[in-house]
């Protein structure tokens, strides 16, 4: 009879997961009897308790259900980072949700289980705990899209689940081919199998290359890599304001973290991916950066932004895991805060849900001088201009690509930044030029939890662009990077 | 006592210190706020300028990625950061009186000479990208706040330029480290690690570009008319504008010591598209009926000379250039102030309006004379920087200086018929008076003009602060 074996289940690194999950529940629950707004609060208390434990997991190097799940410091980094989008999502929808009309329980309750997926996502270990995290997000994700009951944001959310059923699907095959050339789903396991080919016979080297290949499009669909970046344009500029802050930065975060777990750590060494990677990342960065040269609707024009941005993180994921890790991780900090800021702008000021046209931006600064001041900051950093950290951030991206030998990459990259440089500095120069008509934002939009995180966004971009240390210093370290798929 | 290599970063500082207290100090004390921390930056230049420069200090920015803050003025920059402290000084003198509610501009004007004078100051590749991207943003908020009504397109154009030679100058930073192999961005450092062979032409391409842009040098010029007519009709973004042009001191501080080989290797080529230039912008600046315009070609002019003297790496002519390149601000700088001027007095910028000398009699006078000083005539700062530019290049390509020197006849050309249609010819039926100068304005005009002939008939001191400058990044050449 064979012995039976207890699970190996640890609790301390699953707590910050925990907490999350704990919001959610509450908000489910509780929903019933208390106002949103307590449970935002409420939400907002367990999201920094969450932190607070992850941060307790620094150099612990803990993991559970025998490796399935890992908090090691890559793992807490990009957590973190989830957290910070998170945090900036549940500020904004204090004010803000009831005007979206999204103001029910269940949205709060929806956003903290798509959290849930996303810290699983970033703490897996395993492609069968990632699957289960990504999910828990984009089951949640597809709700959230679809909560306002109107039209538009009816369209946006059924796109949004059809289009991301399908990446799912093609994931779930890819992990499929992995298993099937590998024996294992353990990140770990895998990346002892690829990294000596030999062990792999002829056969399975294709069945790799195509599962990895299968992974990656699978991954393209979450973060809006073309030529799967098709309903972002919709979703995002469909969704209420909000939600779109969520969707734009915690869930692509969470989707990098899972990229960066597979392809920066479990499939570094396998063949084929990065060559079709670098042709999707420059496709990327060509038709995002054009396509949102001819918006003429703020928030759309961020929804395509935010398709060039991924094209800049994907350059990312093209370094080798040390330098890439470390661009990734400030990266997405600081695209998570100025993306974040500018969003929360938008919330405030908007009349209606389909945001600005560019045209209403013109004068903002001599209606609302900080919240135009602020954009224009979060505009300039997202443009990639010192001395905001979006400039770093370009930088490092630059740099991980061009060390390991995608000069290309690098130059592509740099020519079609000059098209982002000109729609990010078309509205934020409108913004400056006096204007006689009346105003077209929303009179009562400046409240003080979104000032709050515009502030909080403000101060750090430009703090983290000042004295990039302060975060860089924590990611640099390339230890934390190269045991991405765990000892 | 004070650690003098702490200055620099002082006054590179200072002026933006003094935009933010612009906007916190009550309305009506605004301009002496903004007045008095120009007049400190000057003066603590001037404290640098009698120290024989500052040292280098260099601080650990961000140990992780190797960027270092290196500041030093000395030699040629410290010339150059002279001259942007004066010209922002006047500029805010002038801002203060003309402009109604001057407080944005005045902070503006600040902010922008911080990113100037750090420009000017960094030794360190990312530190220089990063005070040559932050000079960018007030001058855009200038001209999107203060422009005319096609300021847009203008604004677009300028900003796509710049930030596309730019960013392939951020790539070729990049590369000139990491193929390098140097520790940091350092540019002491990186002269220890010079990247060799094919390598260092592509980078050096890259990183001219942006220099090109920002001279600007043909082809890559398209954005300047638009930039100098779609701003404001004073002339004090004109003045930040023309304050801008970095390109040359970039290619000397940074390039010619980083890319030896390729420099040399490109030297035909880029004297000829240098002098092309020249003589093009001339050419075309005689056709112009628009003020700014004119004086924007006419800049042109004057950058296809620094870029034929850097180009031609003799010394003579570099030194040519640099003090072309730090004296050309003052009265370029200076006549733009004055177009806006005769704005502010008959409200056009048309080079065809006649009989301005019958009212305005001082205005006429110093115009004209500051005219001289762009054209080179002898005795004025210019003739000395145009005449070694055309002394050195012809040693290295005769040719070329003569195509180049043709251009002296051009400017007198253009300079003196729009002068003698604005100033002289007949005074148009119905005018009415013009008022001439009045207080301010005299030291406006007449402080940029005696710089300008005192560095002309005695040009000693500066001649030796960037003689020994010069003498060092041509010695990386291991002489020609």
């Amino acid at each position: 009879m064979p012995q039976l074996v207890p699970p190996d289940v640890a609790f301390l690194p699953l707590l910050p997961i925990l907490l999350v999950l704990a919001g959610a529940l509450i908000s489910t629950l509780l929903g019933f009897w208390v106002g949103r707004r307590t449970l935002t609060m409420i939400n907002i208390v367990t999201v920094i308790l969450s932190g607070a434990s992850m941060m307790s997991l620094w150099n612990g190097g803990l993991t559970s259900f025998a490796g399935s799940l890992q908090a090691d410091n890559a793992a807490i980094l990009l957590g973190l980072i989830v957290l910070v989008g998170t945090l900036m999502s549940l500020l904004v929808s204090l004010d803000t949700a009831w005007r979206e009309r999204v103001s029910f329980p269940e949205f709060d309750a929806m956003m903290m289980y798509a959290v849930t997926g996303c810290l699983l996502i970033v703490f897996s270990g395993d492609l069968i705990v990632m699957l289960i995290g990504l999910e828990i997000m984009s089951l949640a994700g597809y709700v959230l899209a679809t909560f306002q009951g109107s039209r538009r944001a009816e369209e946006s959310g059924l796109k949004y689940f059809l289009l991301g059923a399908v990446g799912s699907a093609i994931l779930i095959y890819g992990i499929a081919f992995v298993y099937g050339a590998t024996g294992t789903l353990n990140y770990a396991a895998i990346a002892a199998k690829v990294g000596s080919v030999s062990n792999l016979t002829p056969e399975n080297v294709g069945i790799l290359v195509g599962g990895s290949l299968l992974l990656l499009a699978g991954f393209g669909f979450k973060i809006a890599l073309v030529p799967f970046h098709q309903w972002t344009p919709d979703v995002y500029s469909g969704a209420p304001t909000t939600t779109f802050l969520f969707l734009s930065t915690v869930v692509k975060v969470a989707a990098f973290a899972g990229m960066m777990r597979v392809f920066g750590g479990a499939l570094t060494d396998a063949p084929g991916w990065s060559s079709v990677l670098q042709i999707l990342t420059a496709a990327t960065l060509i038709i995002g950066n054009t396509a949102a040269l001819f918006q003429t609707n703020f928030k759309r024009m961020l929804a395509y932004s935010a398709v060039a941005h991924t094209g800049f993180l994907a350059m990312c994921l093209l370094g080798t895991p040390e330098l890439g890790g470390a661009a990734l991780g400030y990266y997405l900090l600081v695209y998570t805060l100025m993306t974040g800021a500018a969003l929360a702008v938008v919330a405030a000021l908007q009349r209606t849900e389909a945001g600005f046209e560019m045209g209403d931006m013109r004068g903002l600064y001599y209606r609302h001088p900080g919240y135009a001041v602020a954009l224009s900051v979060c505009l300039a950093s997202l443009a990639g201009l010192p001395p905001f950290a979006g400039f770093f951030g370009k930088y490092l991206a630059f740099q991980a690509a061009f060390q390991n030998g995608y000069v290309w990459i690098s130059v592509l990259a740099a020519v079609t930044s000059v098209a982002a440089l000109v729609y990010y500095l078309r509205p934020a120069m409108l913004m400056f030029m006096p204007d006689r008509t009346p105003a077209r934002e929303y009179a009562h939009g400046q409240r003080f939890p979104t000032t709050f995180t515009v502030g909080l966004g403000v101060a750090s971009i430009t703090v983290l662009g000042i004295l990039p240390n302060v975060w860089y210093s924590w990611v640099a370290n390339p230890a934390i990077w190269s045991f991405l798929a765990g000892r | 006592m004070f650690d003098p290599q702490w200055l620099p970063t002082i006054m590179i500082f200072l002026p933006l210190l003094g935009s933010l207290l612009v906007f916190v100090t009550p309305n009506r004390w605004r301009d002496e706020v903004a007045g008095f921390m120009a007049a400190v930056t000057l003066g603590i230049g001037l404290m640098i300028w009698y120290a024989g420069g500052s040292g280098l200090l260099s601080l650990n920015w961000i140990p992780a990625l190797g960027i270092t803050y290196s500041v030093e003025l000395s030699g040629v920059s410290l010339a150059l950061a002279m001259v942007t402290a004066f010209m922002s000084f006047i500029a805010v003198l002038y801002a203060a009186r003309r402009i109604p509610n001057p407080g944005t501009m005045l902070a503006l004007i600040l902010a922008m000479e911080t990113g100037l004078l750090g420009i000017f100051a960094a030794r360190d590749l990312i530190l220089f990208y990063v005070f040559f991207e932050d000079a960018l943003l007030p001058s855009l908020l200038m001209l999107a706040i203060y422009g005319k009504a096609h300021r847009m397109r203008a604004l677009v154009k300028f900003a796509a330029y710049t930030l596309f030679g730019s960013l392939l100058m951020l790539v070729s930073i990049i590369g000139v480290r990491y193929l390098g192999g140097s520790p940091t961005f350092a540019l002491v450092d990186l002269k220890q690690n010079l990247v060799t062979g094919p390598a260092q032409t592509w980078l050096y391409l890259g990183f001219l570009t942006a220099m090109a842009v920002k001279l600007p040098l043909w082809p890559l010029h398209a954005w300047l008319p638009d930039f100098h007519e779609q701003n404001h009709d004073s002339g004090i973004p004109d003045v930040m504008g023309t304050l801008y042009k970095v390109g040359g001191y970039g290619l000397f501080t940074f390039a010619i010591p980083l890319f030896p080989d390729a420099s040399l290797e490109l030297r035909p080529i880029l004297m000829g598209l240098a002098a092309f230039t020249a003589l093009y912008s001339a050419w075309i600046a005689f056709g112009q009926k628009d003020w700014k315009r004119l004086l924007a070609y006419a800049g042109l002019s004057h950058m296809g000379f620094v870029a034929l003297g850097v180009f031609s790496l003799n010394e003579t002519a570099v030194i040519g250039a640099m003090y072309l390149l730090a004296f050309q601000n003052l009265y370029t700088g200076a006549l733009f102030l004055s177009v806006g001027m005769v704005q502010e007095r008959i409200g056009s910028l048309d080079t065809r309006v006649g009989g301005l000398m019958t009212g305005a009699g001082a205005l006429g006078g110093l115009t004209i004379a500051l005219w001289f000083a762009s054209i080179a005539v002898p005795g004025f700062a210019g003739f000395i920087g145009e005449f070694s530019v055309l002394l050195g290049a012809y040693q290295v390509s005769p040719w070329l200086a003569f195509m180049a020197g043709i251009t002296t006849i051009a400017a007198a050309a253009y300079a003196l018929t729009a002068f003698q249609t604005t100033f002289w010819q007949a005074r148009p039926l119905g005018s009415v008076a013009v008022r001439d100068l009045v207080h301010t304005e005299w030291l406006i005009l007449g402080l940029p003009l005696v710089v300008a002939i005192f560095f002309g008939v005695y040009s000693a001191p500066a001649l030796n602060l960037m003689q020994p400058a010069v003498k060092s990044v041509l010695a990386a050449l291991g002489g020609n």
